[in-house]
């Protein structure tokens, strides 16, 4: 339909998670971080094998194909996913090996296979299979004429991301599968006191090790324990991603909280995507491969740890504080703390009527949006809190106490909770419940669109009677785990046009109201993508020779055709574009006569990128936009998303700056090429060029920004006491 | 975009009339439309300006059942109680309660014959108090809501002739200002859903036949409103109503916050593309819902086809609706200058009605003046108010309209005429009473036979009293319509007010008069009227 020159938006995902796994491998981060991109990349996978790769399948099935394959048809992109796939795991495997274990184990953590269990260890592993894990285990034969008819009904349940323990047996060559069990530590720590052999006994065991193995070695190692009289030639170890891109029947509004359950307990028995294995027993492998239907491009072979994408706990330095070693510094990132924007001490109401504030999470404190919510809770002369959820860290969250407390004592809350936030659904569900009985209006969402937009709006009535409204708004969740750890940028204002427009769109969210227009904002589905595109065209229209027009973008994500379309028409009128995209992107950057002014770059740190920033130079008068939208079709049209102004002019100053940063960076930074690679600008540095770091810098740009509000109180204070307490002529 | 910056008002510390307290502050008004069901939440400041700080709004079905039917339906009358409830949660987190909220029904409401059950059923479920307003007081609150909007380009509608139009779902409300003045003022049986429905009983015509329907229907009212003011003088045109915000903000873009102005070719070419588009593409390409696509296309239509009997040139846009009219209308009393200029349109609009019946302008002017001075010197025997006084103003100039018809017992036709026609401003409580007042200008004074007249209330009836006293002695000074007796002053004894012109002449016959017409002030204020 169209002939836009797009790349494979797949592949693109592909690439980023390769950019993911290269920071990891890079020589200048810490092991334990090292690790941390590893399980990051680990477990992206599994998301995009159980809702891209299965989408894909089931094209391949159907005879489809997607626009956003760029022409490719789906048996092609399987092959190109799977080699891609197969490559990458070789790369992080052979590094992990290599690097990252043994430099572990050289600063005390000892993560070991059963070739390295001591005999001593082995005694205390197979007492502690026998006492802790053996009676957990539920073993499943299949008899081996079951196996080969080839009907799942036959074959149990593998679940979705399970690891699962395979067993050949010797008597018929029959097969057992055990699940792992999931209330078990993964990470089994083995005593101190073991690590020696008993012979040589004169050394000491070493201090500040940590010995771990893992939880599937133990049961493979002795999983023929579970079959007493027959014996087991080989296992292997696998678990296997099923399609979970289907959604809920949302027409059936009346109870949405038991049609989404049904879809959870679904998920766990939908059909097998892909499977990744640890092990060598080829007729073990084949005959699941058979009972799971999967075909060899679906099957991955890794070297051990194979569910690196949930070994969280490696990466947490409070795992090893638990187990009494304290971990060098030096595996980890050195702390950035973040910094105070707000004195705990005044009313956050007060702050925001001075002007509007800009925070840039997490190089400054998610402690003040936090304290937005409580204070509203608190304030009794706040009349209403309006707020959206969306992947927020549940009942333990300060801001759903807050907001739960403030419904109690009479508050108008109201809560418009997004259920549908990919595999965080249950976590939703449970806490839902907790704040409707709190007293708090809860709203599900509008059917058939997730609500991705993040905004609280607190509404109080001054002493004088009359009406403020104090709006945040933001790109990132109202969820603090993620606020230290996610790049967003968030808003507070008082600004009434941007709080009636941000109370027109609850209104919406909540059913108050039918669609209508809004002044400021704009909001996908309705009309966000067509203003992106006017913006974009408008720049293109004002753009001549002497004068081009300039967008800088800073997004997760770009594949949407119709806005790739409308940058590439604005390269062609000159404007210089640049666009620094984090995830997946489509348009291809430099094409002569199509994008010969588009300049893209990814950025990847150890904060993830998060915040959506948009620039127009708009003939001088330069527009700034922060939006929770990414730039992607599924964004415009069945998300709940928001793009507002940045409206105050030292906001909008810090916001370039920040633009600017994300392009001057040279050691995290990627540059997109023609041919659709990814140049890694950390190597192509010359030496005599200063390292610059985007997110250091940031850091800094934060700490400098607190410290000139803090200037900025202290010269209007020495003029306050100056006139107020030392009036002329009291000073004899 | 309007305010880029956060407000810091530099007038706030100003003294605040404490007339004005109980006013100030957050408002909500709620209108029963015959498409939709809309609140606004607004904030009044100390000047009675208005500042919207919510707005929601829901489509409803109850012109569809109304103008179909005749009367709201189960389905409607639920749908209402539950957008109601709904608005009542959202007015909740503002500390407003549903006794607090103005709501208003318009000409749905206003046709349904089973209204009175409704608005019970309403007031029972959700606590909200419903008020009709009736077609002509809709007129009211949209020349408020316009004229605020606008305050700052009052040139718009003073320096040439202006016709006002908002198409509404069951009635059209249409007005027209001569250099500022309001010299017509009417609510027209012309609507987009009653437009549909006498269309869909022709069963599915081409369009070329609906237009040529609604253009006889605009002709025969067009035809109407040219006795009042020459339409091809007409050079501005105002629209209101949703259809024309829809077309502004799609021809004006984000640009149109306080009013938009476009132009005639503009408007004509978008009008036709709307109703032109099929529904289904017309959804597709401005993301409307199917009502919206409908009743839109239709006041297009019909706007266009009023457009095009005027020589207008402009179309203003304001952004308002009815409901900032009705939050307006509260304000009134604090803001001196939309109650004067209200009170002018008023009585522009009243000439204007008398001019049609070709009355003795210089009689009327003349007793309208006299009738004022006596109000305004027996103020403390009478106790009423401003707008008692506009009342009596409007009276005055209206007293002699019936001798149009026939001189003998013309007070009568006088009564006839204004009980049946629209005076701007005016809601039909006040009509009743200024035909009432004509109606006792002369003759016989109330009686328990008198059926318009027992028909009022109570405290109308007595307004009714009082002014007719004061008209009828201010008539018998005019007795020879000359405008003799002028510069009044007045004494008062203890049983006797006396009226002393300047001028000493023989004034006989104006004594005679009064004695014969004086009687009725007598009864009223206790006072025996004499001209000395």
């Amino acid at each position: 339909m169209n002939k836009l020159p797009t790349m494979n938006r797949e592949l693109s995902w592909l690439d980023y998670n390769a950019r993911v796994l290269a920071e990891g491998l890079k020589p200048s981060t810490p092991l334990l971080e090292k690790l941390g991109f590893m399980r990051i990349f680990a477990s992206n996978l599994d998301e995009f094998f159980m809702v891209r790769v299965a989408a894909v399948k089931a094209a391949a099935q159907n005879g489809q194909t997607n626009e956003e394959w760029a022409g490719m048809d789906p048996q092609t992109l399987l092959k190109a996913i799977n080699q891609k796939v197969q490559a990458h795991y070789d790369m992080l495997y052979k590094h992990l090996h290599a690097t990252v274990l043994p430099g572990l184990a050289g600063h005390g953590i000892q993560l070991i296979s059963e070739k390295d269990w001591t005999s001593r260890e082995w005694r205390y592993l197979e007492r502690f299979f026998m006492e802790n894990v053996y009676p957990l285990l539920t073993p499943l034969r299949l008899e081996p004429r079951v196996e080969l008819r080839r009907e799942q009904d036959y074959f149990p349940s593998t679940g979705s991301l399970q690891v699962h323990v395979a067993f050949r047996l010797e008597e018929d060559g029959s097969i057992a599968v055990v699940q792992v069990p999931k209330n078990l530590d993964r990470f089994i720590v083995l005593p101190q006191r073991l690590s020696i052999e008993p012979e040589p006994a004169t050394s000491q065991p070493q201090e500040n090790v940590l010995r771990l193995a893992l939880l599937e070695d133990v049961i493979l190692a002795f999983g023929s324990k579970l079959f007493a009289g027959l014996k087991v030639l080989h296992g292997i170890i696998f678990k296997v991603n099923r399609d979970a891109d289907f959604s809920v029947d949302e027409d059936r509004d009346d109870d949405f909280l038991t049609a989404m359950e049904e879809v959870l307990a679904g998920r766990q028995n939908s059909t097998p995507v892909r499977m990744v294995y640890s092990g060598e027993d080829q007729i073990l492998l084949g005959a699941l491969m058979q009972s799971l239907s999967l075909e060899p491009l679906d099957v991955y072979h890794v070297e051990w740890l194979i569910d690196l994408g949930r070994a969280m706990e490696l990466c947490d330095p409070e795992f090893y504080r638990v187990h009494g070693i304290t971990p060098d510094p030096s595996l980890f990132f050195p702390p950035w703390k973040p910094a105070r924007t707000f004195d705990e001490k005044g009313s956050i109401f007060d702050w925001i009527d001075e002007h509007d504030r800009f925070v840039n999470l997490p190089y400054e404190s998610f402690d003040v949006v936090r304290r937005f919510v409580e204070e509203s809770a608190s304030d009794p002369s706040v009349l209403g809190i309006k707020i959206t959820l969306y992947r927020t860290s549940g009942m333990n969250s300060p801001i759903v106490h807050a907001l739960a407390r403030a419904a109690r004592s009479g508050k108008q809350v109201v809560v418009v909770l997004e259920l549908k936030a990919r595999f965080d659904e249950e976590k939703n569900i449970s806490w839902a419940a907790e704040l409707e009985q709190a007293g708090t209006i809860v709203t599900f969402g509008v059917a058939r669109l997730k609500v991705h937009a993040k905004a609280a709006l607190v509404i109080r009535r001054r002493q004088d009677g009359s009406i403020a409204r104090y709006l945040h708004l933001s790109t990132g969740n109202y969820n603090e785990k993620t606020a230290r750890s996610y790049v967003d940028f968030s808003l507070f204002t008082a600004n009434p046009s941007l709080c009636t427009d941000i109370a027109l769109f609850f209104n919406i969210l909540t059913g108050y109201s039918s669609i209508q227009s809004l002044s400021l904002i704009a909001v996908s589905p309705f009309d966000l993508k067509e203003r992106i595109i006017a913006l974009i065209d408008r720049e293109a229209a004002q753009s001549t020779p002497e004068s081009p027009g300039s967008i800088i973008a800073k997004l997760n994500s770009l594949s949407d055709p119709d806005i790739i379309g409308a940058l590439y028409r604005a390269s062609a009128k000159g404007v210089q574009i640049k666009l620094n995209v984090r995830g997946v992107c489509t348009l291809i950057a430099g094409l002569p006569g199509v994008s010969e002014t588009i300049e893209v770059r990814s950025v990847l740190g150890r904060n993830l990128e998060h915040g959506r920033m948009l620039y127009f130079r708009n003939g001088g008068s330069e527009e700034l936009y922060l939006s929770s939208a990414d730039w992607l079709n599924r964004n415009m049209k069945k998300r709940i998303e928001l793009l507002f102004p940045v409206l105050d002019s030292e906001i909008k100053a810090r916001c370039k700056d920040i633009l600017s940063a994300y392009f001057s960076d040279n050691t995290h930074s990627y540059k997109l090429e023609q041919n659709g690679d990814w140049t890694n600008l950390s190597l192509t540095r010359r030496p005599e060029e200063p390292a610059i770091c985007v997110q250091e810098k940031l850091f800094k740009m934060a700490r400098k920004a607190v410290r000139n509000e803090e200037d900025r109180q202290e010269i209007l204070q020495v003029r306050r006491s100056k006139g107020k307490f030392f009036e002329p002529g009291t000073i004899s | 975009m309007s305010d880029a910056q956060p407000q810091k008002s530099p007038q706030s510390k100003e003294s605040i009339p404490s007339s004005s307290s109980s006013i100030q502050g957050l408002h909500a008004a709620i209108e029963i439309g015959s498409t939709g069901i809309r609140l606004i939440v607004a904030e009044i400041d100390s000047k009675g300006g208005l500042k919207i700080i919510d707005r929601a709004s829901k489509q409803s079905r109850l012109g569809r059942d109304v103008f179909t039917m005749g009367s709201i339906s189960r389905d409607g009358l639920r749908e209402t109680i539950a957008i109601l409830s709904s608005f009542s949660e959202l007015l909740q987190g503002y500390g407003l309660q549903p006794s607090d909220i103005q709501v208003i029904g318009t000409s749905a409401l206003r046709e349904a014959s089973n209204r009175d059950t409704f608005i019970d059923r309403i007031n029972l479920q959700t606590g909200f108090h419903v008020r009709i307003v009736e077609d002509i007081e809709e007129n009211h609150l949209m020349y408020l809501a316009v004229q605020k909007t606008l305050e700052d380009e009052r040139s718009f509608l003073t320096r040439s002739n202006a016709m006002i139009l908002e198409v509404g779902g069951g009635t059209t409300e249409v007005m027209l200002l001569k250099k500022g003045q309001m010299v017509s003022s009417h609510s027209l049986s012309i609507g987009t859903l009653r437009m549909d429905e006498q269309i869909r009983e022709s069963a599915r015509q081409p369009r070329q036949f609906i237009e040529m329907y609604l253009e006889s229907n605009i002709k025969t009212a067009c035809d109407v409103l040219a006795e009042d003011l020459p339409l091809d003088s007409v050079r501005t045109f105002v629209l209101i109503g949703s259809d024309a915000r829809f077309a502004a903000y799609c021809l004006s873009g984000k640009n149109f916050s306080h009013y938009a102005v476009l132009d005639r070719a503009q408007f004509i070419e978008f009008a036709d593309s709307v109703a032109g588009l099929s529904p289904e593409e017309c959804m597709a390409q401005y993301h409307l819902s199917w009502n919206e696509t409908e009743s839109y296309a239709a006041g297009l239509t019909i706007e266009r086809m009023f457009l095009e009997k005027t020589g207008a040139d402009i179309i203003i846009v304001p952004n308002v609706s009815i409901r900032e009219g009705i939050l307006l209308a509260q304000v009134q009393g604090m803001d001196q200058k939309i109650e004067q200029e209200l009170r002018r349109q008023v009585v522009a609009s009243a000439r204007s009605l008398a001019k049609r019946f070709r009355y003795d302008e210089a009689h009327a002017a003349h007793v309208k003046n006299l009738s004022l001075e006596i109000f305004d010197a027996l103020k403390k025997e009478h106790g009423l108010g401003k707008h008692e006084r506009m009342l009596l103003e409007v009276a005055a100039i209206l007293h002699d309209i019936g001798t149009y018809l026939r001189t003998s017992g013309h007070h009568r036709h006088s009564e006839y005429i204004i009980a049946n026609s629209e005076i701007f401003g005016l809601n039909r409580e006040d009509i009743n009473i200024v035909s009432n007042v004509a109606r006792y200008h002369r003759k016989t004074p109330p009686l328990s036979t008198h059926v318009n007249y027992i028909a009022l209330p109570r405290e109308a009836r007595i307004i009714v009293l009082k002014l007719a006293a004061i008209l009828r002695v201010a008539d018998a000074l005019d007795r020879s319509h000359s405008g003799r007796v002028r510069e009044l002053s007045f004494e008062r004894t203890e049983d006797r007010f006396i009226i002393r012109p300047s001028q000493s002449l023989d004034f006989s016959l104006e004594k005679l008069s009064l004695a014969e017409k004086g009687d009725m002030f007598e009864d009223v204020f206790g006072l025996l009227p004499v001209l000395m």
